[in-house]
């Protein structure tokens, strides 16, 4: 699909419903999200930060005296590298830098292979519009992400964030307890007897979008949704949900809302989410989610939205935009 | 007395063990949704790779044994019944204990909920039903009498008691899936689209049979087909219901919609715009 046509689809359904092409307003409880900067990082000092953004331009932003900075772990921004891939979140309409993750990446798929003694090295599929993916678990980390991934075998799910260092991802940690089940069998969704809710509630979680390749590929925002039409898109994967959830099609509005802290935001699906369906994990993040990955989002809409990459989840209520 | 309930329990016992084989041979044959077969009964005991020819050695021993109930005038076929619902017992047993979260499995995946207490009831029930069968010795083809026909209605009635299967097709039927979330092939839906009459109204001026776009949202699902003059015809047709609604609009290349009076005049408007 051509970017923009995901526009002219909400156009041409607004015409022939005769409803509003419009997103709804922010309801009054629901707060504006986080301004975010992401880009690389061309010069850092302790007070001040300098970004190239994809666009090409230049920002730059005061650090806040309480910022923090993540990468591999947490250490102080001004030793960050320069050349490093940044997303920072940020104050005051974009101009003070709060919170900063350096070259995180997010290791999502089903293992293909596993090799290595002590540095294990998975290979991973990472669905049909992702490369797939060769990550190196370290040693010293291999033990925080066993215990939350205890099958290490092909045609099982694995999820964790890591770090990208010159062009290799270490996964550093798990970003969920590995399903039980193979990735080829996901639970159906609980058929709601007795009426369905209102709005859909359940886990958002961030992908690098950066890794898609094919339609979507240079897509920077916007989410990726499992509950596709396999015939519309041509995802063979898409269609799977544990989260009992509607159709939609790319290029439909959703109008995601971070539960724990209220902000909301109207994001366009960009991409079939073919491996957030396979996921019935719960988020613990301030309170527990019901069972189901509902929508994966982009690393500056999930940052935006009040997330924290290094948490990998938070708990969402989706509806249509 | 005794001869009577076991003559009343040989077709209930024939229906069921053919129902059973039949269910579970759908189910395998079928595999709605990959992964079915590791949530029911005995494929959740095995091995992955041996739970589909766990689930057809399962169905085609209660096809031979129905048939050895028939027409098998002999002591086993009419004890391997027995030995073969008493073993199911036991496996439901500790299916829930080792397993709550699984389904029996018993009737194919119709009986996805968790092993109760309801299932193991109606296993030892059928136990006692081809215990029954055994003393007697009856075999053939069941006669139904005045007599046995109490006897029937009765076994038929405490093995529906004891279904949890009937709970889920009740409440499959009263609650169906919304029609957001039930998957529903393109082709269908033009199918109802190409047999409405908002089709027959704009077919003329159609220039392709195939849609140059469609997509999915919620209930609806949306053509757009190129039409003369640099315009689109969009239809939306809604999937739920057996008369389902179809909608139409003609668009211009910007999208706005161009309704039958700018058509008309489309001509007209070109040579003299109007101005206020």
């Amino acid at each position: 699909m051509q970017y923009g046509a995901g526009e002219r689809r909400r156009k041409l359904a607004a015409a022939v419903l005769g409803r509003d092409p419009s997103p709804a307003p922010r309801a009054p409880e629901e707060v504006e999200p986080y301004d975010v900067v992401s880009g690389h990082l061309l010069d850092v000092s302790p007070h001040l930060i300098v970004v190239e953004t994809e666009d090409g331009g230049q920002r730059r932003l005061v650090i806040a005296p309480w910022a923090t900075a993540w990468r591999g772990g947490a250490v102080a921004p001004a030793d960050l590298p320069v050349g490093a891939r940044v997303i920072v979140r940020a104050l005051r309409s974009g101009t003070v830098a709060e919170r900063i993750w350096a070259d995180i990446t997010r290791i999502t798929g089903v293992i293909r292979e596993v090799r290595g003694r002590r540095d294990l090295t998975i290979e991973l599929d990472c669905g049909p519009h992702r490369r797939e993916r060769s990550i190196v678990v370290p040693y010293r980390s291999s033990g925080r992400i066993r215990v939350r991934h205890p099958k290490l075998e092909p045609g099982y799910l694995f999820d964790s964030i890591g770090l990208l260092d010159q062009g290799t991802s270490f996964a550093h940690l798990p970003a969920t307890s590995q399903p039980p089940y193979r990735a080829a069998a996901v639970p159906p969704p609980q058929v709601p007897y007795g009426g369905s809710e209102a709005g859909i509630s359940g886990t958002a979680v961030w992908a690098d979008f950066m890794d898609f390749t094919g339609s979507a590929a240079g897509v920077t925002g916007g989410v990726a949704y499992p509950m596709i039409e396999r015939e519309d898109t041509g995802c063979g994967d898409a269609g799977v949900s544990c989260a009992g959830l509607p159709y939609l099609a790319l290029g439909s509005l959703l109008h995601v809302r971070n539960v724990c802290d209220g902000r909301a935001d109207t994001l366009p699906i960009v991409a079939c989410g073919c491996l957030a369906g396979r996921f019935c994990d719960r988020c613990l993040e301030c309170g527990t989610s019901p069972r189901g990955r509902i929508i994966e989002l982009a690393a500056s809409s999930y940052v935006a939205l009040g997330g924290d990459l290094t948490k990998g989840c938070f708990n969402a209520r989706v509806g249509l935009g | 007395m005794l001869s009577i309930i076991a003559a009343a329990a040989l077709p209930i016992l024939v229906v069921t063990l053919a129902l059973g084989g039949i269910a579970k041979l759908a189910t395998v044959g079928r595999e709605a949704s990959p992964g079915a077969l590791a949530r029911l009964g005995p494929a959740v005991l095995m091995p992955e790779r041996f739970a589909k020819p766990a689930m057809y050695a399962c169905s085609l021993a209660e096809f031979a044994l129905a048939a050895g109930l028939l027409v098998v005038d002999h002591p086993a076929a009419r004890w391997l019944p027995v030995v073969f619902f008493a073993v199911a017992t036991y496996v439901l047993w500790d299916l829930r204990r080792r397993r709550p979260d699984v389904g029996c499995g018993c009737f194919g995946d119709v009986s996805d909920t968790p092993v109760g207490l309801r299932s193991i009831g109606r296993a030892a029930a059928l136990t006692a039903m081809a215990v029954v069968v055994g003393l007697e010795e009856v075999t053939g083809p069941p006669a139904v009498t005045t007599e046995t026909a109490p006897w029937i209605g009765g076994g038929v009635a405490l093995l529906l008691a004891c279904s949890p299967e009937v709970d889920a097709i009740v409440s499959r039927l009263r609650h169906r899936p919304p029609c957001e979330q039930r998957p529903m092939p393109p082709g269908r839906a033009l199918s109802r689209l190409r047999a409405s009459a908002e089709w027959r109204a704009h077919a003329g001026s159609l220039l392709m049979d195939e849609p140059s776009d469609m997509w999915r949202e919620l209930c609806w699902r949306f053509f757009v087909f190129p039409a003369r003059g640099e315009t689109e015809v969009v239809f939306a047709v809604h999937l739920g219901g057996r008369r389902p609604v179809v909608r139409a609009v003609v668009v211009g290349a910007d999208g706005h919609v161009i309704t039958a009076d700018e058509r008309d005049t489309a001509s007209l408007r070109e040579s003299t715009p109007v101005s206020a």
